[in-house]
């Protein structure tokens, strides 16, 4: 157990050089993954035209701005492609070659995809920065208590993500065509964790249903960190729920990974 | 009729140097390279020859059949096949052509080769009555059986290899173009596919280029051998007249009852083995004569054997010298 | 022309007889798809519920520009998107070398390779839509506007067809063609709203840009009854004019690929 772990932990560096490289080795098309993430835009564009004659709900154009630019910046960090990718490996028939590996595919991939947001990140995430601080600087919260966890929120919201994505792209093992249920979570996951809209505009039972499941934790808890003050209260409850989600997250997808490679050996690869 | 006359192609590779510093720097500036993959290459081939392109890895050989068949602009110099241009891809061209490539599949992955036979009958508007004899026929010397209502997926290497060959043939081309059609395959599988295109270049007058790393397809195949290296062609004819000229000296191997000192076997031919008892010489042509004369007489050697030197030590022999270092 | 035809029939009924053969996949995707399309309306509603007027289209008017992306998104994703998404995998695999020795043209045979079928109830659906629209509206359209409407749906279609075309050829050159598709669509999600409602520069970047005001606004305002005839003309023939541009550039992209490639 332990060795596996500490082979796990010097390979990490050339895992880490790897993922870059791979990420770096087509230009074009990483420079369109960067711009990939446009629905936030394509929103801020909606809704501040909207807002410009009267506020929308409480939400005025700065604060739509202020919004989507959080959004952007939290998804850019958090989001990974491993459910189309794993799903991929199984169809292409490769993936008998990563179970072969010393390394448990949660951390290989884990590792290719954490190597791979600095490079998404390089461009389009300071210049969001940059313009969140000055066009959307009021709409920011200015707690100390927030601005402190914001780091620890993120890096959960990315857990989250990771787990969740790991195991649907885990689903590949029952279901080789699976981009219908990963397009479909794409969907409930871009309406319900506040992706499309701030969740404050939508239905109150939809709201409930956000937060309950892992998705308010995903994307919207960093995001009103950054942008709503809350009570102490709030945020310890928010920050919980992350908690409670990035083990529930982690737990899914081991098992369901488990449970697909034990039918997959099965099954026949 | 194939016609290359003075056939060059060129190409542009960017060259990425491992490393973390030049994958950033490759991602402003990208570094080109000419590799010379086929440099003024002539030869003529007939209707219903039967031709073997012989060669090093990145020789230039799949370049060569990719410019025959139209798939590439060549760089300089003319191709005429079948009194065609073939990059112009003209319908008549294609039609009486056909190319298959061992590493790559023309089958639709998903679907049995079945629909492939069929799309391809349609696309070649090709006749029903003959497009069920020719597929009849490819059945029968291949083997098909119920393979072709199989989805391609599910098929072995072998049997897919198999399907392919069927999915070229069905529009009739009477010029073959064979890109490794034989890699990663058996043995018996590797003979089956040779005798199978041996009867279609007799049945149909076909003309057949092949390319292939494996010794045994191109000299149980192709009377006929070209071989390129770095782009040149070194070698245009007869099997037995390359082997001959590049190594005229037999191979004779025989048994000894006595031991002999290295001296000795020195003076009658230079020592390639010497296993056990079983020992095997390196001899000049000429000499045969008197070094055989000698071993039986003299020496009583027992189950003697004269052999030309088999085409892989020819071939490492041709290929084997020092290469300039890649750029 | 006929072999064109009896091969486009052909692949036809192979994705029918294929959709039939993995029927339980077919109607998830069916079922899917109407959740989409349950997603993809509610910021329309949530938007309406607090404004009766946006930018001078009232709901109704606003839901026909939905009905109108949703079919021309259901034409291109049954059609146009598994062909390319082939294409893809053909020019990874090398096997794009088999389409060019085909005596067919080969943008043909790339742009028509599969069919999603279960895409025919995403257009059912957004005929559905434009239907209750104007049953919202009270007010049918009429004939010469229906007509219109029609023509310039297919202008859509056509539009965002070539933008496909110039990525697939695009893909020549950079390879990995998927998340090129996921921009493109992408940007065509602006579609989904009528093009008057963004302000400023947005307008001019989605209008001119990326001709999306082409492919639902324009057609949606046919249908309404909006649209003058000059505007009209100009969008069919904007249409016209990049399905002429795509296969220029295809047909560069080819030359470049037999020229290049090892």
């Amino acid at each position: 157990m332990r060795s596996a772990f500490s082979r796990t932990l010097r390979a990490m560096p050339t895992l880490l050089r790897v993922g870059v490289a791979e990420t770096v080795a087509y230009r074009a098309e990483f420079l369109v993954w960067m711009l990939t993430s446009t629905m936030p835009l394509i929103m801020l564009a909606l809704w501040t035209s909207v807002a410009a004659e009267a506020p929308f709900q409480d939400f005025t154009s700065a604060d739509f701005v202020a919004y989507y630019l959080a959004v952007l910046i939290v998804r850019n960090l958090t989001g990974n492609w491993v459910a189309w990718q794993i799903a991929e490996e199984v169809r292409m028939g490769i993936l008998s070659m990563r179970l072969l590996r010393p390394i448990h595919p949660f951390i290989a991939y884990a590792v290719l995809h954490i190597s791979a947001v600095p490079f998404r990140s390089m461009i389009a995430l300071p210049l969001c920065v940059i313009l969140l601080l000055s066009s959307g600087a009021s709409a920011l919260t200015t707690e100390p208590l927030q601005i402190a966890l914001l780091l620890p929120s993120i890096l959960l919201a990315w857990l989250i993500t990771f787990g969740i994505m790991f195991a649907l792209g885990g689903t590949a093992f029952w279901i080789t065509q699976n981009f219908g249920i990963v397009n479909f979570y794409f969907g409930l996951w871009s309406l319900l964790s506040g992706y499309l809209l701030p969740l404050a505009l939508l239905p109150q039972a939809l709201r409930t249903i956000a937060k309950w499941l892992p998705f308010h934790a995903m994307l919207g808890a960093p995001v009103e960190l950054m942008m709503r003050h809350l009570s102490s209260a709030q945020v310890a409850e928010l920050i919980g729920r992350q908690v409670a989600w990035a083990v529930a997250s982690i737990l899914i997808g081991l098992a369901v990974w488990r449970a697909g490679v034990r039918r997959f050996e099965a099954v026949g690869g | 009729m194939i016609r290359a006359q003075e056939l060059t192609k060129y190409f542009k590779v960017h060259r990425r140097q491992p490393g973390f510093a030049n994958a950033m720097k490759s991602l402003v500036h990208r570094k080109y390279d000419t590799v010379k993959a086929v440099d003024g290459v002539s030869f003529t081939i007939e209707r219903g020859e039967r031709v073997g392109f012989l060669g090093p890895n990145g020789a230039g050989k799949t370049t060569t059949l990719k410019v025959l068949s139209g798939l590439l602009h060549p760089t300089s110099g003319s191709v005429e096949v079948a009194g065609h241009v073939p990059f112009k891809r003209e319908p008549q061209l294609l039609g009486k052509i056909t190319l298959v490539m061992g590493q790559k599949s023309q089958l639709i992955w998903d679907l049995p080769p079945a629909e492939t036979y069929a799309m391809n009958r349609a696309v070649f508007d090709v006749d029903q009555a003959d497009f069920d004899k020719r597929l009849g026929e490819l059945t029968e010397l291949l083997e098909l059986g119920d393979l072709v209502d199989k989805p391609a997926r599910q098929l072995s290497l072998g049997e897919r290899m198999k399907c392919e060959l069927a999915a070229a043939l069905l529009h009739g081309p009477t010029t073959l173009f064979l890109d490794e059609p034989t890699i990663g395959l058996d043995v018996a599988m590797q003979v089956a596919i040779r005798d199978f295109v041996r009867s279609y270049n007799q049945r149909h007058e076909a003309t057949v280029l092949l390319t292939s790393h494996y010794m045994d397809d191109v000299v149980a195949l192709c009377p006929r051998i070209i071989v390129i290296d770095q782009g040149k062609l070194i070698h245009d004819g007869d099997l037995r007249a390359l082997i001959k000229t590049m190594d005229p000296d037999k191979r004779v191997s025989f048994t000894l009852v006595e031991s002999i000192s290295d001296d000795e076997l020195a003076k009658l031919g230079t020592l390639l083995s010497k296993e056990a008892q079983r020992i095997t010489l390196k001899v000049a042509d000429r000499e045969i004569g008197t070094v055989v004369g000698h071993l039986l007489g003299t020496l009583k050697a027992a189950d003697l054997a004269i052999e030309d030197p088999p085409l892989e030590d020819v071939l490492r022999q041709m290929f084997g010298r020092a290469k300039a270092p890649p750029p | 022309m006929t072999r064109y035809l009896s091969v486009l029939s052909l692949q036809m009924r192979t994705s029918v007889s294929q959709a039939m053969a993995y029927r339980a996949n077919f109607l998830i995707e069916i079922v899917i798809s109407m959740a989409w399309v349950g997603i993809a309306l509610l910021p329309l509603l949530v938007l309406y519920d607090q404004r009766t007027m946006v930018a001078g289209w009232d709901r109704p008017s606003a839901l026909v520009v939905m009905a109108y992306f949703m079919g021309v998104k259901a034409v291109l994703e049954g059609v146009v998107t598994p062909s390319l998404v082939g294409l893809v995998e053909k020019i990874r695999s090398g096997s794009f070398d088999y389409v060019l020795l085909k005596p067919m043209d080969a943008q043909f045979m790339v742009s028509a390779h599969s069919f999603s079928v279960e895409k025919v109830f995403d257009l059912l659906a957004a005929i559905g839509l434009a239907i209750y629209a104007f049953y919202e509206r009270g007010q049918a359209p009429s004939a010469p506007d229906i007509a219109l409407g029609i023509a310039l749906f297919a202008g859509g279609v056509l539009a965002m067809y070539s933008l496909w075309i110039v990525c697939a050829a695009a893909s020549f050159w950079v390879v990995r063609l998927d998340n090129l598709i996921y921009l493109l669509g992408a940007i065509f999600d602006t579609a989904r709203w009528p093009i008057h409602i963004f302000q400023g520069v947005w307008r001019f970047v989605f209008t001119f840009m990326i001709p999306v005001a082409v492919m639902t606004t324009f057609p949606a305002m046919a249908l309404l009854g909006r649209l003058d005839p000059r505007t009209a003309v100009a969008t069919l023939a904007g249409s016209v004019a990049m399905l002429v541009i795509s296969r220029i550039v295809w047909r560069s992209a080819i030359r470049n690929y037999t020229s290049a490639s090892s």
